[in-house]
């Protein structure tokens, strides 16, 4: 990571803590009679991507404010490398953060928003142009960010978490509105900061999304803690392989199956996804019967399952009927 | 634990503000339009009183107040609602938008956020306040001379009228601003900022309860109109003083920055 403040003003020096980690203890958060955050308590570690999933309305955003020194807690505490980010004063240099891509003055340009970030943490004026660069909107500097899309917009807020140089760094919802360029260029730049031994959490709802960028998830759901743990932890937790068969004998293949001991849900007109049951016995018994198979294959179990899995009963949000 | 506390200088923040003030095209067009339209109406005002000069009454002559072709009421209010509400936006701008959430991110002490918010206004406000008051006040003079109507710095009442003038801009943005901490919402704002600073204090008339003029008498546009503003101010029980009109100047932008800086540090965002 360059010194910042060498070859820019002569500005107080800033001494880093070793240790960026972000840790919540019995973070709680009350609006009026909502209960949005109950007595969370995780620690996000450096040198990885940390997934910080939830449905929506889980309290992710509350947190990562909260962590922030945005809101106050109601009680228990968030600190970032020891000590509440309140106590900070150049916040960009300690923490990078993106919470909500719309956060931004549609009357000024690109640069201008970026500028005034900078000059508050007494950050030189060529690292402006230099994250312009980074996310790809060195271009579009001097125009207003009115006219900008969400993903632009998206880029520019990354633009201005990268902006100190931060040793840890908070994404909410980072690739709203970004086009498939833009999603794979946002994974490899996370993967990248945590490999240069950054703190980096990036909340979704999307587990899929996840699913290709974190090493680590904390799960919340209704404000609560689910699950903290490895990708590959979590992804054990959920139901086994999912084999999917395409066969013009739908009907009987099911019968058959399920009296094999397989669970079988129908999956369409002529397909079945069986669960408890590996492909190739499956296709053993197909063939014992004489049934023609057009397709059979693995679908390993997904993070995204997983997720729907633990997070059932505490969707806040339910479309259709209220439980 | 390290207990290390960096801190931005006070003056890169105030600097971070000047960015953002001037980087809104419609601040500069409000600022630049105003000095234009304020210096232009005092010299129009003044014009017409160099052209209508020989028709005025004795009577009338004799209550002329030449410092009055710098602002007068209606420029006065003009000034405090615009001023008012470049202070508003300044605030309101960041809570509208949620820009204040990144803002508040990169400098987590929020007090000096605010605090730079205010410095900048303020300054900004004053210049603006002087600019106008000084290039009108030339200009008047020099249209008023022609009449023998001129006046000196060393006049008693004029710097006071001068200083009292050039106030009411920072006055009026820093008691928007902190209506905007307050309000944080921009249409409220500024029906506020209208309405407490100059659509109410002009019902105001001196009158018979006592109290009733002493609660007047705690109002800027009222005291600048009925005291700071006038070359030689009436004396009487029911108009306010010059003393108690200057307490006035100094105690709302006070407490108008108190409650900001209140505001933001309290409020979640």
């Amino acid at each position: 990571m360059p010194d910042l403040a060498r070859g820019g003003m002569p500005c107080p020096s800033d001494r880093r803590n070793l240790d960026h980690v972000i840790e919540v203890n019995g973070l709680t958060k009350r609006y009026g009679d909502v209960l949005a955050v109950k007595d969370l308590t995780f620690s996000v570690r450096p040198g990885h991507v940390t997934g910080f999933l939830g449905p929506n309305g889980a309290g992710k955003s509350t947190t990562l404010r909260m962590i922030l020194g945005l809101n106050r807690p109601t009680s228990g505490t968030a600190t970032v490398a020891g000590r509440p980010f309140t106590a900070v004063g150049t916040g960009l240099r300690h923490v990078g953060a993106l919470l909500d891509a719309n956060d931004v003055h549609g009357g000024r340009s690109a640069a201008a928003h970026l500028s005034a970030l900078a000059r508050t943490n007494c950050l030189p004026k060529r690292r402006v142009g230099e994250v312009l660069d980074e996310v790809g909107l060195a271009g579009v500097a001097r125009r207003r960010v009115g006219g900008f899309s969400l993903g632009m917009r998206q880029r520019l807020g990354i633009a201005a978490a990268l902006l100190g140089d931060p040793p840890v760094l908070l994404f909410d919802e980072p690739v709203n509105g970004l086009d498939p360029e833009g999603v794979r260029w946002v994974r490899d730049l996370f993967r990248s900061l945590a490999a240069e031994g950054r703190t980096v959490l990036v909340s979704s709802h999307l587990m899929s999304e996840m699913e290709h960028t974190a090493d680590h998830l904390v799960v919340i759901g209704r404000g609560e803690l689910i699950a903290q743990e490895s990708v590959a932890e979590f992804a054990a937790r959920g139901t086994g392989a999912l084999v999917s068969v395409r066969t013009p004998a739908a009907t009987e293949l099911a019968r058959v199956l399920t009296h094999a001991g397989a669970s079988v849900a129908p999956d369409g007109a002529g397909a079945l996804s069986v669960t408890g049951m590996s492909a190739a016995r499956i296709g053993e018994v197909a063939f014992g019967r004489g049934i023609v198979l057009h397709e059979l294959a693995t679908r390993t179990a997904s993070l995204e399952q997983a997720f729907m899995e633990l997070t059932a009963d505490r969707v806040e949000y339910l479309a259709g009927e209220r439980r | 634990m390290t207990t290390v506390t960096t801190h931005a200088r006070f003056r890169d923040l105030v600097a971070a503000e000047w960015i953002k003030l001037w980087s809104l095209r419609s601040t500069r067009w409000l600022l630049g339009l105003g000095v234009l339209a304020l210096i232009g109406l005092s010299v129009r005002g003044s014009a017409s009183t160099y052209a209508d000069w020989p028709t005025y009454t004795p009577r009338e002559r004799a209550g002329y107040d030449p410092m009055t072709e710098i602002l007068d009421s209606a420029t006065a209010a003009l000034l405090m609602i615009g001023a008012g509400s470049v202070g508003a936006l300044t605030i309101v701008g960041e809570y509208a938008t949620g820009l204040i959430r990144p803002t508040l991110a990169a400098v987590p002490t929020r007090h000096r956020v605010a605090a730079a918010k205010l410095t900048l206004v303020a300054g900004v406000m004053l210049a603006f306040g002087a600019l106008v008051v000084l290039v009108s006040f030339a200009a008047s003079q020099a249209i008023l001379s022609g009449r023998g109507l001129d006046v000196s710095f060393a006049d008693p009442g004029v710097l006071r009228v001068l200083a009292a003038d050039t106030l009411l801009a920072p006055i009026a943005a820093l008691a928007g601003m902190g209506l905007g901490a307050l309000l944080r919402h921009t249409a409220a704002t500024v029906v506020a900022v209208c309405a407490v600073l100059v659509v109410v204090p002009s019902f105001f008339k001196p009158t018979v309860y006592q109290w009733v003029n002493d609660l007047y008498a705690t109002v800027p546009l009222y005291v600048w109109r009925n005291c700071l503003s006038q070359l030689h101010p009436r004396v009487n029980d029911a108009l306010p003083t010059p003393s108690g009109s200057w307490a006035v100047f100094v105690l709302w932008p006070l407490i108008a920055a108190l409650l900001t800086l209140f505001a933001v540090h309290r409020r979640d965002v």
